[in-house]
């Protein structure tokens, strides 16, 4: 649980998809979303199974790695994929076996959408797969920061994602430990009746948060002694740097999407 | 309102840190599917409005939900689960904050969450039904027996707050003293 907890599932390794922008890949996949949506026939899907495909092979993670957390995905695709197959009643009649009737447009139906839920899921996997979440905290604190004008409390948004990513890796040591120690007076958080459970959490919670408050009391004097006043003109450690191959990646996808409102029926 | 300082940010941050482990300790309820899952990481929330007030509550919830979706994605690429726990964590955070505010003790905190589960359990029924399904529909081509389901998703609903609101309250009233004296610090 540790592991997963630091890195999300951040993959580190080196490739183009890596090194990009993390503001370019949040509008990049943004986009994407609707652009699936474009697809309608065989060319077009055809054409965006090409583009996520090429996307993941140039991120440089394992494909099968990328399946195997899809396990779970993959019986709600086939689902929804047997549902419309027998269930959409449109076109010519395919196979008719006892009260089995498969239709041509449920058939066709269920292979597209379960084709574009596909893709949609693949595509966007490979922003958290390429990603870390302290970057994609300050891409979207850049992006936002236009809401600024607005009264949004973008900075300080960005500075409590911060906050929280940095104490996450320390809070999940301190709830293990403390659930080491309950488990060793003979607690048990896995079993037992709901209310069992709920009463389990308790001894759990307080140390935490008094825990918790004690630290933000602590950092939030260092910060004020260190002179942090708030978001204006303060100068950052992590740059965020926009290069070429951002914007090339950006234009591919509006290629992507002039092509398929072309191609679409 | 007082305006939130930087002491209250950087709690705030803590806080949803919090929410988030809780989240990752999360576990099915006998007899329901197991992708409902109940989870105390609404406690933190609770908490946090009960200090430093409702907007503290509402940046919990959103912060969590933000930490799951870029750590590790979303399961169906569109964060619909997301956006329905942060509106789930609203319905039941806010009333129990305002009833609260009206008075302070643990009759206080009873009323509220004995409302915030009432309103949190129809209200998601009715956004499910009218919202958060047809979402679904729309990014997985997955027409959902809509009524079927909020019938069935409505009692969970119901467990999972009443489950809350029982920890919630017995935090409440073990810490009440160090919560007046933290009120009092934001």
């Amino acid at each position: 649980m540790m592991e997963k907890m630091i890195f999300g599932r951040y993959i580190p390794v080196e490739s183009v998809i890596h090194r990009m922008d993390p503001r370019a890949k949040l509008i990049i996949v943004f986009l994407f979303i609707f652009v699936v949506f474009l697809a309608n026939n065989p060319m077009t899907y055809g054409l965006l199974g090409v583009f996520t495909f090429i996307a993941l092979l140039l991120s440089n993670i394992k494909i099968s790695f990328i399946i195997k957390g899809l396990r779970f995905l993959f019986w709600l695709i086939l689902f929804t994929f047997l549902l419309h197959i027998f269930f959409t009643k449109e076109g010519e009649l395919l196979v008719s076996w006892g009260f089995i009737k498969i239709y041509e447009g449920g058939l066709i139906q269920g292979i597209y959408i379960s084709l574009r839920f596909f893709f949609l899921i693949l595509f966007t996997s490979l922003l958290t797969l390429t990603t870390t979440p302290i970057e994609i905290t300050d891409g979207l604190e850049s992006l936002l920061n236009p809401l600024k004008k607005l009264k949004f409390p973008v900075h300080e948004l960005a500075l409590m994602l911060s906050i929280a990513l940095r104490f996450i890796p320390t809070l999940m040591d301190e709830t293990e430990k403390i659930m080491k120690a309950q488990q060793a007076r003979g607690v048990d958080f896995s079993e037992g009746s709901l209310t069992t459970r709920a009463k389990a959490i308790i001894p759990l919670l307080i140390p935490l948060f008094i825990n918790a408050f004690k630290r933000a009391d602590e950092l939030a004097t260092a910060m004020e002694a260190r002179g942090y006043r708030g978001g204006e003109g303060r100068t950052k450690y992590r740059l965020l740097k926009w290069d070429l191959r951002d914007t090339l990646a950006l234009l591919i996808l509006i290629a992507l999407s002039v092509t398929l409102i072309l191609l679409r029926n | 309102m007082k305006k939130l300082g930087v002491k209250a940010f950087v709690a705030i941050g803590m806080l949803s840190a919090i929410a988030y482990v809780l989240m990752l300790l999360n576990f099915p309820l006998p007899m329901f599917p197991t992708w409902l899952k109940i989870d105390f990481s609404d406690v933190p929330a609770l908490v946090g409005a009960i200090i430093m007030g409702p907007v503290a509550g509402i940046l919990i919830e959103l912060i969590k939900n933000i930490l799951d979706v870029i750590s590790t994605g979303s399961e169906t690429g569109v964060p619909v689960g997301h956006i329905a726990n942060f509106t789930t964590g609203l319905l039941f955070v806010l009333p129990t904050y305002y009833a609260y505010k009206k008075v302070q003790s643990k009759k206080g905190v009873i009323t509220g969450l004995t409302v915030a589960t009432i309103i949190t359990t129809l209200g998601m029924s009715v956004l499910n039904y009218f919202v958060f399904f047809p979402m679904y529909s729309i990014f997985m081509g997955f027409e959902v027996p809509k009524l079927m389901v909020v019938i069935a998703v409505a009692p969970f609903n119901l467990i999972k707050c009443i489950m809350i609101s029982i920890v919630f309250y017995v935090l409440y009233s073990k810490m009440q003293d160090r919560i007046a004296k933290m009120r009092q610090a934001f």
